[in-house]
């Protein structure tokens, strides 16, 4: 037993975190998860669920969600993959470079990343003026405030998430594993999938769950590029609370989305690579 | 040779799709219309003059700044314990421990937010900027814990030891031994989670009220109403400062291994 | 009463799982006693809790003949070396070196004298202002050495120090230490895993295994007259045959082994002298103290020669004497291998052991 471990000192290092969790983060959601089976009369209720899952609206917002989850995902996974084996590839000068590339972005507001493709999309954006005088459209189409403008915007907001951890998963996958792979007989294709695809998996899974959740639960991308025509679960639940009032609503939607996240994480967690083939 | 040239035309696309944004926002915020227009007709910097003008950006961003620096603050206090008895310490329900700090990241700002405003504000009563506070202390705690325990585990633990084997009590061989060697882990933890609490919109959505906003929701509010390349030129500065830390995060300490 | 004694000590690093039960050990002043053993065998839990970074469960770690049981090792007048030298990456040659200093409130007019000499002591005289960066392996361990002698110790304790200095500079720093032993009188306890370095530094041996002592001796009696097989095979008796009593004499042992008569004249141990005729027994002897012979002779075992490896001014034979492999190192070139090969084992090269 470390002399100095002893139980007095841990609750000093943890408790002051701790604390702070258990009261003003876990104690508010637990808050609302409770006030969500609350009934008026008796004790508990799945009314307001029922109110929900039943509403018209909701199964249409719950499903352009995940359908654009489904969409997206998929394309950063076929974008970022590549990128990120071909950064791994080069030298270290090149690759930091295109590192710092990457972070950029993401440590850059959201909300001013958003606002390009309002100028991109927008009636006088380029695509609309292309067009027009290219003589394909007669007049700008409407491109903002729709599914598409969100799938773009939530691909560029959550792809260097996907880069980051497929260069970092295939950073801890020595090169010679693969040489060893092509000098034993694999062509490159097939090293490729039988080696660097099964060493970066792990990386990949967890970069698809970010990426996932992320645009499951994003605010800003659709409350910009989709605003009130185009809601998605954030954006539905905003208005329930803040516009609607209607905070039942609202709480069931929060709750939803917590659970889908938790079933996420947990479900990837319990995924395991496959070991060298 | 055709694999790699198919990898450096994804890779290529990507950054294009990554970057290209970013040229557009600063090129269209220098447009003389009011319209929304690119490539923009004109030049003219009024709107950057706009952007100063406005009253509610300086205050929100004022705001924005007073949380960043408290919550990142007082998240380090509570994470930095929290990061060494984790690194260095074995003990039981360590593993459940570990879930729970990492548990703000995890669940989505939105319902944070939410949940801290009929909990505290509407229950108990607390002002909306104690609230905003406490949401973001609480999003950053996880920031924080990661990368101090990224570079704890990097401090090789036999030169505390050697440290109070030469006389220094544990607190003291902290301060003295492992405080300047973690330093720059922990400027990168500060620059990481400032950076997040200031572009943070989800948790700060719940939690704003009347007279209380941060920049990137009065941003919001301001596209709600506005359609001129005012947000762009705001935009362009937040960019080209955001670059400009990075950067020099990136060259002093290394950032990058931290994200 | 010796200057230093662990007494019933329990200690580990997991509650309820100690790697040491009901240990002791006892170091005489002015001693180096080594701890050797391979990795996990409990030298090292020793050493933390001699220094008190793990608190025994049960027993006394008394040092001068006081009760150090219940200090905390930065109470503890104890000098530590560590095999990564440890040292504070921040702080200059000097800091590093005054720390322990001024953490005992030393007069600040006699540090920087202290320090200077030291630092001519370790002949790292003008090193001072360098940070541990700029110097390599052998100077770092030097700085370690010099931080922690100059807060004069009641006792050093070197946790593997040369483990992590290539194979030259490992050879000097053994000298430099043994010197520095011999001028201050200091009692050092030594951990390794490395018989050379044990057998070459120490007053006395400790060898341990699973938690507990298999043998305490001074260097010779280690190396010629282990007590117990795993002491004998770490300390190079690698080979192994089995065999059986056939006669005991005095001063001599006769075996049988393979259907070959062996005599040892070694002395043997007590479970061994009460062993009757036809009982088991297991032979150990070193691969450099057998011959390759052509001829059958006494102690020899025929054997076929599985390959052998040029060594430069030796040569390895794997052999194989029916099923059993056993290693051979003769100097010289290697030899013809056709025809029979007899192995000759001296017989006072042969330990015996009950089986």
């Amino acid at each position: 037993m470390n002399v100095f471990h002893s139980k007095r000192r841990l609750f000093f290092l943890l408790g002051p975190g701790t604390a702070f969790l258990l009261l003003f983060f876990l104690s508010p959601l637990a808050y609302v998860l409770v006030e969500s089976f609350r009934a008026d009369e008796g004790f508990i209720t799945l009314a307001r669920y029922q109110e929900v899952l039943v509403d018209q609206q909701f199964r249409k917002v719950f499903l352009r969600t995940l359908r654009m989850a489904l969409i997206v995902t998929p394309l950063a996974v076929l974008l970022g993959y590549p990128s990120a084996y071909l950064m791994t590839k080069l030298p270290a000068r090149k690759k930091s470079i295109l590192t710092s590339l990457v972070i950029l972005p993401l440590m850059t507001s959201p909300v001013a990343r958003t606002y390009a493709w309002i100028v991109i999309l927008g009636k006088y954006g380029i695509i609309n003026e292309t067009m027009v005088r290219l003589g394909f459209m007669q007049e700008p189409t409407r491109l903002l405030y729709t599914e598409g403008a969100i799938i773009v915007g939530l691909l560029q907001l959550f792809m260097p998430l996907m880069v980051l951890t497929l260069v970092s998963a295939m950073e801890n996958s020595p090169e010679e594993v693969e040489e060893a792979a092509l000098s034993l007989g694999s062509n490159r294709i097939g090293s490729f999938f039988r080696v660097v695809v099964p060493l970066s998996f792990e990386g990949l899974m967890m970069g698809v769950t970010l990426v996932f959740t992320g645009c499951f639960t994003a605010y800003v991308t659709p409350a910009i590029l989709g605003g009130a025509k185009v809601l998605t679960l954030s954006t539905l639940m905003r208005q329930k609370a803040l516009v609607l009032m209607n905070w039942e609503a609202a709480t069931v939607i929060a709750v939803i989305m917590i659970l889908t996240t938790l079933v996420l994480y947990n479900g990837v967690r319990m995924f395991r690579p496959r070991t060298l083939v | 040779m055709k694999r790699s040239k198919f990898l450096l035309f994804i890779t290529i696309i990507m950054f294009i799709f990554l970057l290209g944004p970013f040229v557009v926002i600063i090129v269209s915020s220098f447009g003389s219309e009011a319209v929304m227009r690119f490539p923009p007709k004109g030049f003219s910097t009024q709107w950057y003059e706009k952007v100063l003008n406005i009253e509610m950006f300086r205050k929100t961003f004022w705001v924005s700044l007073k949380t960043g620096l408290l919550a990142t603050f007082t998240a380090l206090l509570l994470g930095v314990p929290a990061a060494y008895a984790n690194v260095r310490w074995r003990y039981p329900g360590k593993n459940a421990m570990e879930i729970m700090f990492s548990s703000p990241a995890i669940v989505p700002g939105l319902v944070v937010g939410f949940a801290l405003l009929r909990f505290f504000i509407y229950v108990t009563q607390v002002p909306v900027m104690v609230g905003l506070y406490l949401g973001h202390t609480a999003i950053l705690f996880p920031y924080t814990v990661r990368v101090v325990s990224a570079s704890l585990r990097n401090f090789d633990e036999g030169i505390e030891e050697a440290a109070v084997s030469l006389g220094s009590s544990p607190l003291h061989a902290f301060f003295a031994v492992v405080f300047p060697n973690i330093r720059s882990g922990i400027a990168a933890a500060f620059i990481l989670a400032f950076i997040t609490s200031f572009n943070n919109v989800p948790i700060s959505l719940f939690l704003t009220g009347p007279g209380v906003a941060t920049l990137p929701i009065q941003m919001l509010i301001y596209m709600e109403y506005y359609f001129d390349p005012t947000i762009s030129a705001l935009s362009s500065i937040i960019i080209v400062i955001t670059v400009i830390i990075v950067q020099a995060a990136e060259k002093m300490l290394g950032i990058s291994k931290y994200v | 009463m010796a200057f230093i004694e662990l007494t019933n000590i329990d200690a580990g690093y997991v509650k309820g799982h100690p790697v040491l039960k009901d240990f002791h050990l006892t170091v005489e002043k002015g001693e180096l006693v080594s701890l050797l053993g391979p990795s996990g065998c409990g030298k090292t839990t020793t050493l933390r809790t001699i220094a008190g970074f793990i608190m025994a469960e049960q027993g006394k770690v008394l040092i001068g003949g006081k009760d150090n049981t219940p200090l905390p090792p930065n109470k503890r007048n104890i000098g530590l070396v560590f095999q990564n030298y440890a040292l504070f990456p921040h702080l200059t040659v000097f800091d590093n070196i005054a720390y322990g200093l001024r953490r005992r409130k030393a007069d600040k007019q006699v540090i920087p004298k202290k320090v200077t000499d030291v630092l001519k002591l370790v002949s790292l005289t003008g090193y001072e202002k360098r940070l541990p960066s700029q110097l390599s392996g052998g100077q770092r361990q030097r700085v370690a050495l010099a931080r922690s002698i100059v807060i004069e110790p009641d006792l050093l304790l070197l946790d593997e120090p040369l483990s992590n200095l290539d194979a030259k500079l490992r050879d000097e720093m053994r000298a430099e230490l043994s010197r520095l032993q011999h001028q201050l009188g200091i009692t050092m306890i030594y951990v390794t895993h490395d018989q050379i370095e044990a057998l070459s530094l120490s007053s006395r041996i400790v060898v341990m295994n699973e938690g507990n002592i298999e043998q305490t001796g001074t260097p010779e009696d280690i190396y010629e007259r282990p007590a117990t097989p795993f002491v004998a095979r770490f300390v190079g008796f690698d080979n192994h045959l089995s065999g059986k009593l056939a006669e005991l004499q005095k001063g001599k042992t006769v075996m049988d082994i393979n259907g070959s008569r062996f005599t040892s004249t070694r002395a043997v141990s007590e479970s061994v002298k009460s062993s009757a005729a036809g009982e088991q027994v297991d032979v150990f002897f070193r691969p450099e103290d057998v011959i390759l012979s052509r001829e059958k002779t006494e102690n020899c075992l025929e054997v076929e020669i599985d390959y052998i490896n040029y060594q430069g001014n030796t040569s390895a034979y794997a052999l194989l004497a029916g099923d059993t492999r056993i290693r051979a190192v003769i100097p010289g070139k290697p030899m013809e291998t056709s025809g029979s090969m007899y192995l000759v084992i001296p017989p006072e090269k042969i330990i015996v052991e009950k089986g």
